[in-house]
């Protein structure tokens, strides 16, 4: 496997602690706290994560039922976080060879603008589905630029179960 | 390096399963289908209400937790708060009381009057306390999700009330919860009554402001509304029972080149901020039945137009 220089072999990654932390965050999405515009969505940054490294696990059909289920839970239109986080999550297939090369918080820059896009998704199908006026508050802008902030803590957090014991000898420099 | 350590299972080069492209595609068009189905037809209403059983448990086990804070706020909450809370309470019950001795005559004297005009009785709906779980996350959506469903007896399109006034009715019943369609909401109109004048017209949701409050449209410049009119329900729809308060006047536009009059209200009920709320059963079962449509068609919709069906 070519890697860049200098960056850790992790152990390979527990489908338990996979789907548990989902679940957890689509949980952290369910937390009845109204309605708050600027709110990152948790549950799209996990998503990010886990397609981004580990795309044969987790993909575009995790991303629709979890979709669906976020979409049941708001009282939304049924389908539209499915739409969402199925685009969402085959942008970050698309380039998860080209990310893993760059440190997290340059990997933020490059997911940020997937995060904006499923902020746009979405209010673009209320949009299309009949909305009368779609309430866009200004403060909206912020919840992809918090995911986008939040992708290392996510990144750190989420490998940290993966990361070995540092023993290095002389036969070993890993 | 021991085993177990690295993934044993390298990556198939062969049997890779559908492409990623092809997955979304795939995917993409279900959501469609599903949204299509979801806002312009009925269909997928027992998808959604399978869905929301099979996540009731995991919305339970999120809201302990805040209802655990909630609770402790209450118990926490100092003597001086709940002294002068039953102090305002019994302020209101004394108010409230000497109407309430005047009610048995004019209860009296009002079903006289009706068996002299020979109109219908009216009784109190049946209803049933619920309490709200959430407000919905979503910011486009005014909803509100009660913790009461098809098991308890909910039908969709019931009215929803709280102590002060109409809060919105519910629109989607699963088994075990119910969603509640805030009056507020920009797709949601509610007939009313203005008491000071007796003029009847429509109440829409207004999300313009992003605020709670209301919006009485296709009212000419110069009707009679004033700042501080109380508006009830009229009980025209055959859904809301007539005579309870829905919202007050808050500001009257009138411009010279506009053929009708910008007038907002503020809703009566705490619609932002209620806790516990009653679902009346619909008023339209002892109503008489509607004219065929092609008649006269009625000037406004009562129901939301999208969703609930009263």
């Amino acid at each position: 496997m070519i890697m860049p220089r200098g960056q850790q072999l992790l152990l390979p990654a527990n489908p338990l602690f996979i789907w548990g932390s989902l679940i957890t965050a689509l949980l952290a999405t369910m937390l009845p706290l109204g309605p708050l515009p600027w709110l990152p969505d948790w549950l799209a940054i996990t998503l990010v994560f886990w397609s981004v490294h580990q795309p044969r696990r987790v993909g575009i059909v995790a991303a629709f039922v979890f979709g669906l289920l976020v979409d049941v839970h708001q009282a939304a239109l049924l389908g539209q976080h499915a739409l969402a986080y199925s685009a969402l999550t085959y942008f970050a297939i698309t380039i998860h060879r080209r990310l893993l090369w760059f440190a997290p918080h340059h990997q933020a820059v490059q997911i940020l603008p997937l995060f904006a896009a499923t902020h746009l998704i979405i209010v673009l199908l209320r949009w299309i589905a009949g909305e009368q006026d779609p309430v866009l508050a200004w403060t909206a802008v912020f919840a992809p630029l918090l995911e986008a902030l939040l992708w290392p803590v996510f990144s750190a957090v989420l490998l940290a179960p993966q990361r070995r014991a540092p023993d290095p000898d002389a036969n070993r420099p890993l | 390096m021991p085993l177990g350590t690295l993934d044993r299972q390298p990556p198939p080069f062969f049997r890779q399963g559908a492409s990623a492209l092809s997955r979304l595609l795939v995917c993409s068009a279900l959501a469609i289908l599903l949204m299509v189905s979801d806002s312009r037809f009925a269909l997928i209403e027992p998808v959604r209400a399978v869905i929301a059983t099979l996540l009731y448990p995991l919305q339970w086990l999120v809201l302990q937790p805040v209802l655990a804070v909630r609770a402790f706020g209450e118990y926490t909450e100092s003597r001086d708060t709940a002294q002068q809370r039953e102090q305002a309470a019994q302020a209101q019950l004394l108010a409230q009381s000497v109407r309430a001795q005047q009610v048995e005559q004019l209860r009296l004297e009002n079903a006289q009057l009706r068996r002299l005009l020979e109109l219908r009785g009216q009784t109190p709906p049946p209803a049933t306390a619920a309490q709200v779980l959430y407000e919905a996350l979503d910011p486009f959506s005014r909803k509100l999700i009660i913790d009461k469903g098809q098991m308890q007896g909910i039908a969709a399109g019931s009215p929803v009330v709280d102590a002060q006034g109409v809060v919105g009715q519910v629109t989607r019943v699963y088994p075990l919860l119910s969603e509640v369609t805030l009056i507020v909401a920009p797709e949601h109109a509610i007939p009313v009554l203005n008491t000071r004048t007796g003029t009847r017209s429509v109440a829409f949701g207004s999300a313009a402001s992003g605020a709670t409050a209301l919006e009485l449209r296709f009212l000419a410049t110069n009707a009679d509304v004033q700042e501080g009119d109380l508006l009830t329900t009229s009980g025209v729809d055959g859904v809301y029972p007539p005579g309870v308060p829905v919202a007050r006047v808050e500001a009257v536009e009138r411009q010279a080149d506009a053929a009708f009059a910008r007038i907002r209200c503020k809703p009566v009920g705490a619609v932002g901020a209620v806790t516990h709320v009653l679902v009346l059963a619909p008023a339209g079962a002892d109503q008489p039945p509607r004219p065929s449509p092609t008649a006269d068609k009625p000037a406004a919709a009562p129901a939301p137009r999208k969703g609930g069906k009263p």
